[in-house]
C-alpha cells in the first residue's frame, strides 16, 4: 500500500510502486483530468504539481512521490494562482480542443506561483515543455500575462 | 657447412613439432571433485549461484535488448570483426546442457569450449580465471536452474588469422591469470574481498583499463579509462583530478549501489547497465569492499579531459526553473531544444527536477568537451530500476537530426560543464553507428 496526499486529501492505493502516478491518478483513484499525452515527458499534458512544483506524471513512478502533496487539475483552482490563471484562462478563451489544457494550467499556475510578474521570456522556459498541436500559445502567453495582472 | 645446416633444420623441426603441440594438442579437463564436495546442495547452491552469476554479470553480454535472459547472440563490434555472445542457458542443442560441471570450469579459466576449441576474449575469463572454482560451480548450478532456452547465436564474422581460435592459445599464455586471485595477507579481509569481486566477478578492468597492442587488458595503467563501442569508460583510478579520487566513500558507494550518487550524476550506458543488472543486486558489505579496493588502485593520470568543473558560473546563476538570464547560449538553438525536451525533468541549476536521478551537475558526461557519451544517452536514453521505481530518460535519436542533438550537446556541456565545445553535427552521425 502506497500513501498519497492527493488534493488535499489522504488516501493509499494498493499498485505497484513502479506504476506511473498519472495511471494512479486516472485509473486508480478516478480524476481523469490529468491527461495522457506522450508518456515519455515530451509534452506536458500530464502535468501535476507535487508541493507547487511542477512534474511530469507520466514518467513518475509512484513510489518516488513520497510525502510530497499532490496537486491536480481538478483543485489547482482552489489555489491563488491557480484561481488567476484559471479566470483568464477563461476570459481570453485560450482552450481549443483542450487536450493540453490540464497540463498548460498546471504549468502556468506553477510558474506563477514562483513568479508573480515572469517575462516572456520567463513565460518560454516554463512553458516550452507543454506542446499544443492547436496552437493556442499566443493566447496562453496573454493568459499568463493578464493572470499576472489579477 | 651440410652438417650445420641440417643441424638448423633439425632445430626448425624440433620448434615447430612444439609449436604444433602446443596449439593443437587437446586441451585437459581440470579435477573440480575437491570443490564440488564443498559446495552445498539444492537451492542453497542455487542461491550463492545467482548472487555470483549477478556479481560476474553474466546476463550484460549473454542477452540481446529486449531477448530472453542469458539466451546469448549479443554483437560485439571489434577492430578484426563481429562477434556473438552464445546461449549460456541449460538447452542441450543451442545451450550449454552437455557440458560438464569440469568443462564449464575449464571455460571460464582458460576460454576454452566444451569441444576443446579456443573462445575469444571479448568472454572476459582472463578475469574470470581468478574466480574460485567453487564459485565458477555455483554459477553453473543457477544457470542450469533457469528455463532453457532453444537459440541459436549469429555465427561470428571473423577474417583470417582470427578466425583460427587455436591463436589464442598464444594470447592466453601472455595474459590469463592461471590460478585463482590469492588474498594478500598484509591487506584487510575487507580489500581482499573487493579485489575478488572486481578482479574475479565484476571484471571493471576490462572496460576501465585501456588495452595494449595485443588488445588484452594493461594493467600497468590500471583503471586509467578507455573507449569501447562508442562509449568512454571514465578513469577510476584513485586519480584526483582524472579519476574517482575527489570523490567520497559515500558517493562511490551510492553511485555503485544506486546508479546515482549525490553531486556526480548517473550511471548511463554500459555502467547504467552494470549497476541495473550486477551492482544494485550486491549486499552493502560488497559494495563497501569494492570501494575500499578500488580507492586503493594508484592513481592514473589520464588524458581524458572529462574534469568536473565544480560550480560552473552559468549553473550557479540558474535556479532550477530558469537559466541564468546572461549567457551567449541565449536565443540558441541548444538552449531551446534543452527548453522543451530536457528542462521539465532536468531543470536548470544541475539539481533535477522530476527526479534526483536526473541532476547533471558534477556528471563527467556533461564535463567532457569531446561529449562521447553525453551524445550517446542523448540518442539512446537512459533507464534505472530504483527503489522507488524505474527512472527512465526517452531516447532521442529519431526525435532530432544531427545538427539539433550537435547543438543540444554542446549547450549542455557549457552550461552544466562550463566547458567549450566544438561537437559537429559529423560526430553525432558517426556516434548513431555505434
Amino acid at each position: 500500500m502506497i500513501a498519497l496526499n492527493i488534493n488535499g486529501e489522504d488516501r493509499t492505493v494498493d499498485v505497484p510502486e513502479d506504476m506511473p502516478l498519472l495511471w494512479v491518478l486516472r485509473d486508480v483513484i478516478g480524476l481523469t483530468g490529468t491527461k495522457f499525452g506522450c508518456g515519455i515527458a515530451q509534452c506536458g499534458a500530464c502535468t501535476v504539481q507535487l508541493d507547487g512544483r511542477p512534474v511530469r506524471s507520466c514518467v513518475l513512478p509512484v513510489a518516488s512521490v513520497g510525502t510530497r502533496s499532490i496537486t491536480t487539475i481538478e483543485a489547482v483552482g482552489a489555489t491563488p494562482a491557480g484561481k488567476k490563471i484559471q479566470d483568464a484562462w477563461l476570459d481570453l478563451e485560450v482552450i481549443q480542443c483542450g487536450y493540453c489544457q490540464s497540463g498548460q494550467i498546471m504549468s502556468a499556475s506553477a510558474l506563477l506561483n514562483r513568479n508573480p510578474d515572469p517575462s516572456d521570456r520567463d513565460i518560454d522556459t516554463a512553458m516550452s515543455g507543454n506542446i499544443c498541436r492547436c496552437g493556442t500559445y499566443p493566447r496562453i502567453r496573454a493568459a499568463i500575462k493578464q493572470a499576472a495582472k489579477a | 657447412m651440410k652438417r650445420l645446416g641440417l643441424l638448423f633444420l633439425a632445430a626448425v623441426v624440433v620448434v615447430a613439432a612444439g609449436v604444433a603441440i602446443f596449439l593443437f594438442k587437446p586441451a585437459s579437463l581440470p579435477d573440480v571433485s575437491e570443490a564440488q564436495a564443498k559446495l552445498p546442495t539444492g537451492q542453497a547452491l542455487i542461491d550463492r549461484g545467482e548472487y555470483l552469476t549477478r556479481a560476474a554479470d553474466c546476463v550484460a553480454c549473454h542477452t540481446t535488448a529486449g531477448g530472453k535472459p542469458y539466451a546469448g547472440g549479443l554483437a560485439f563490434k571489434l577492430p578484426f570483426g563481429t562477434i556473438y555472445s552464445p546461449n549460456i542457458t541449460a538447452d542441450k542443442d543451442t545451450g550449454i546442457g552437455n557440458w560438464s560441471d569440469a568443462e564449464f570450469v575449464r571455460a571460464l579459466h582458460q576460454g576454452i569450449d566444451k569441444d576443446g576449441q579456443n573462445l575469444y576474449p571479448a568472454f572476459s575469463y582472463a578475469a574470470y580465471a581468478q574466480m574460485t572454482t567453487e564459485d565458477a560451480l555455483a554459477i553453473k548450478a543457477y544457470l542450469f536452474s533457469l528455463p532453457t532456452i532453444k537459440a541459436e547465436a549469429p555465427k561470428n564474422e571473423l577474417g583470417f588469422p582470427f578466425n583460427q581460435r587455436y591463436v589464442m592459445r598464444f594470447w592466453n599464455l601472455l595474459f590469463v591469470p592461471s590460478g585463482p586471485l590469492q588474498p594478500d595477507p598484509a591487506q584487510t579481509a575487507e580489500w581482499n574481498r573487493g579485489a575478488y569481486l572486481v578482479e574475479a566477478m565484476a571484471h571493471c578492468g576490462e572496460c576501465h583499463t585501456p588495452r595494449n597492442l595485443m588488445f588484452a587488458v594493461d594493467n600497468g595503467k590500471k583503471f586509467a579509462g578507455a573507449e569501447l563501442q562508442g562509449w568512454k569508460a571514465y578513469n577510476i583510478s584513485s586519480d584526483k583530478k582524472t579519476g574517482i579520487g575527489n570523490w567520497t566513500d559515500q558517493q562511490l558507494f551510492d553511485y555503485l549501489s544506486k546508479g546515482h550518487a549525490e553531486g556526480r550524476g548517473s550511471a548511463t550506458g554500459s555502467m547504467g547497465e552494470a549497476v541495473d543488472f550486477s551492482l544494485r543486486h550486491l549486499t552493502p558489505d560488497d559494495i563497501k569492499s569494492i570501494v575500499t579496493y578500488v580507492k586503493s588502485v594508484p592513481p592514473q593520470t589520464s588524458t581524458d579531459n572529462a574534469i568536473v568543473e565544480a560550480e560552473p558560473a552559468a549553473l550557479t546563476a540558474s535556479t532550477a526553473y530558469a537559466p541564468s538570464a546572461d549567457g551567449a547560449a541565449q536565443d540558441g538553438l541548444g538552449l531551446k531544444l534543452f527548453q522543451g525536451a530536457c528542462a521539465s525533468c532536468h531543470g536548470w541549476n544541475g539539481e533535477g527536477i522530476q527526479t534526483p536521478y536526473a541532476a547533471l551537475k558534477g556528471s563527467r558526461t556533461v564535463n567532457d568537451p569531446d561529449g562521447t557519451n553525453l551524445i550517446q544517452v542523448i540518442l539512446k536514453g537512459a533507464h534505472m530500476t530504483t527503489p522507488q521505481g524505474r527512472q527512465s530518460m526517452p531516447a532521442f535519436a529519431n526525435a532530432y537530426s544531427d545538427v539539433e542533438i550537435a547543438a543540444l550537446s554542446n549547450y549542455v556541456l557549457g552550461h552544466f560543464g562550463g566547458k567549450e565545445s566544438a561537437i559537429t553535427p559529423e560526430d553525432v552521425a558517426t556516434a548513431r553507428k555505434q
